[in-house]
């Protein structure tokens, strides 16, 4: 491999892609060419500089305001099903025909993934982290640090919600909220990482259906890592206390975070 | 109907969750918080116009990204008021031609390099072309080299060739701060 191809690729190269061969020709014109080596060197110092140094703007909450003015709001409530059904049988009909066919199917499925109630649990956390980003007061306390926030929390819950990770330069605490998470009140910590935002809502977890299949270890946590709408989530619990981990952060970034904050580093 | 209302709800929420990200690129295009707030929004109201065009289940981000991307390039390029925004195929011929001479060199003290502050990155990378400025800030999203790809209308080697390209002539730009 000569100068010119090793420099073309040196960003996949530096970010693990490409196959094994072109990363092996790349490692080898490396070790034997100093040139390269520097530009090599010079790539990631760039990339650093860039990743953390350059300026990131956040929208002002104005726009988001505006922004959130301009598109419909929710449909209002829908016709009655009696109404509904009233205006023909077909529909029954057509409900029974789907009902004899995913039933046995739908058995049979469970079999292979997971419930609906953690479909019902991962879409709450995705509903409640959209939410968060829409507020117009997402956080009640901007963060000092997690010893700021922490105490914040007591009287205004039943539980402390418990919390391995302080925050770093990596993923900055924000601050933090009171949510609900299904039926339950919930802590939200809000963090940071680049331009995305981070919820991590932790709550009681006695009586939800947690997943069973699929888990991943997570330092030492057992977690569920799921994508929903383009979201990425992880969910797991520690003790009496559950977690939901959500954001449109790239999902290995987010199971860094996952692993610090279930205590994993 | 409520349904279609609802998905669209749903999509606008979904929507809201990339402003700071449509933002960040609309600030370094426009270089000003007015006309980033004004693209923003023509962004999102062309997106809520044309959600017909979007395919649910692909990525919502790009298409948003690839819709401020046009909204720029036929509103705001037409009245750039800022000289440094350059053409669409160029990255600033000064910094390009250099770059690419720089290609094979690259003698750029990395001590300096590494010291250099925010507010002279940010200086640096507002003087290339719109072209490189947000093929470097799409890749610091995080967005794929497809993504991107999908976002500029090109294909994806040139996205790399663009890339490269891009993160060379930052980087002559940026020795003029490191001394």
């Amino acid at each position: 491999m000569e100068c010119q191809d090793t420099r073309e690729h040196l960003l996949e190269y530096q970010r693990g892609q490409g196959g094994p061969e072109l990363r092996g020709d790349i490692r080898a014109h490396l070790e034997r060419c100093a040139a390269c080596a520097r530009a090599e060197e010079s790539e990631r110092v760039l990339t650093e500089l860039l990743e953390e140094h350059l300026p990131q703007y956040a929208a002002p909450l104005a726009l988001k305001r505006r922004l959130a003015a301009q598109w419909p709001a929710p449909a209002g409530p829908r016709p009655s099903w009696w109404s509904r059904w009233g205006r023909s049988l077909l529909p029954a009909a057509a409900v029974a025909v789907v009902l004899l066919v995913a039933i046995p199917w739908y058995y049979e499925g469970t079999g292979r993934r997971q419930g609906p109630g953690t479909a019902g649990m991962v879409g709450e956390a995705v509903n409640d982290y959209l939410r968060l980003l829409s507020s117009q007061h997402p956080l009640d306390i901007e963060s000092g640090g997690i010893h700021q926030v922490k105490p914040w929390f007591e009287g205004r819950l039943d539980f402390t919600p418990v919390v391995a990770f302080d925050g770093d330069r990596e993923f900055p605490l924000k601050g933090g909220a009171v949510g609900y998470f299904l039926d339950r009140k919930a802590a939200v910590l809000v963090y940071g990482r680049r331009l995305h935002t981070i919820a991590l809502f932790v709550f009681r977890a006695e009586g939800l259906p947690w997943p069973t299949r699929g888990l991943q270890a997570m330092g030492p946590a057992q977690a569920y890592p799921t994508t929903a709408r383009g979201f990425h989530l992880l969910l797991w619990r520690a003790g009496d206390l559950g977690y939901a981990l959500v954001s449109d952060l790239d999902a290995q970034e987010l199971f860094q975070l996952g692993v610090r904050l279930a205590g994993g580093l | 109907m409520g349904r279609e209302t609802d998905s669209v709800t749903t999509l606008g929420r979904e929507a809201l969750a990339y402003a700071d990200s449509l933002y960040n690129l609309a600030r370094y295009l426009t270089g000003n918080e007015a006309d980033a707030e004004d693209l923003v929004q023509e962004t999102y109201a062309r997106a809520l116009k044309g959600v017909d065009q979007f395919t649910p289940g692909t990525n919502l981000k790009a298409w948003l990204f690839r819709i401020l991307r046009n909204t720029f390039l036929t509103i705001y390029r037409r009245q750039r008021h800022n000289p440094t925004v350059g053409g669409l195929d160029t990255v600033d011929d000064s910094a390009q031609g250099a770059a690419s001479e720089e290609w094979l060199r690259d003698d750029i003290d990395l001590d300096r390099l590494r010291n250099i502050v925010a507010e002279d990155i940010e200086k640096a990378l507002m003087s290339l072309s719109e072209e490189a400025q947000t093929v470097i800030l799409l890749d610091l999203e995080g967005q794929t080299e497809t993504e991107v790809a999908t976002i500029l209308g090109c294909p994806v080697g040139t996205v790399k060739s663009r890339l490269a390209r891009a993160r060379a002539a930052l980087r002559h730009r940026l020795k003029d701060y490191a001394r």
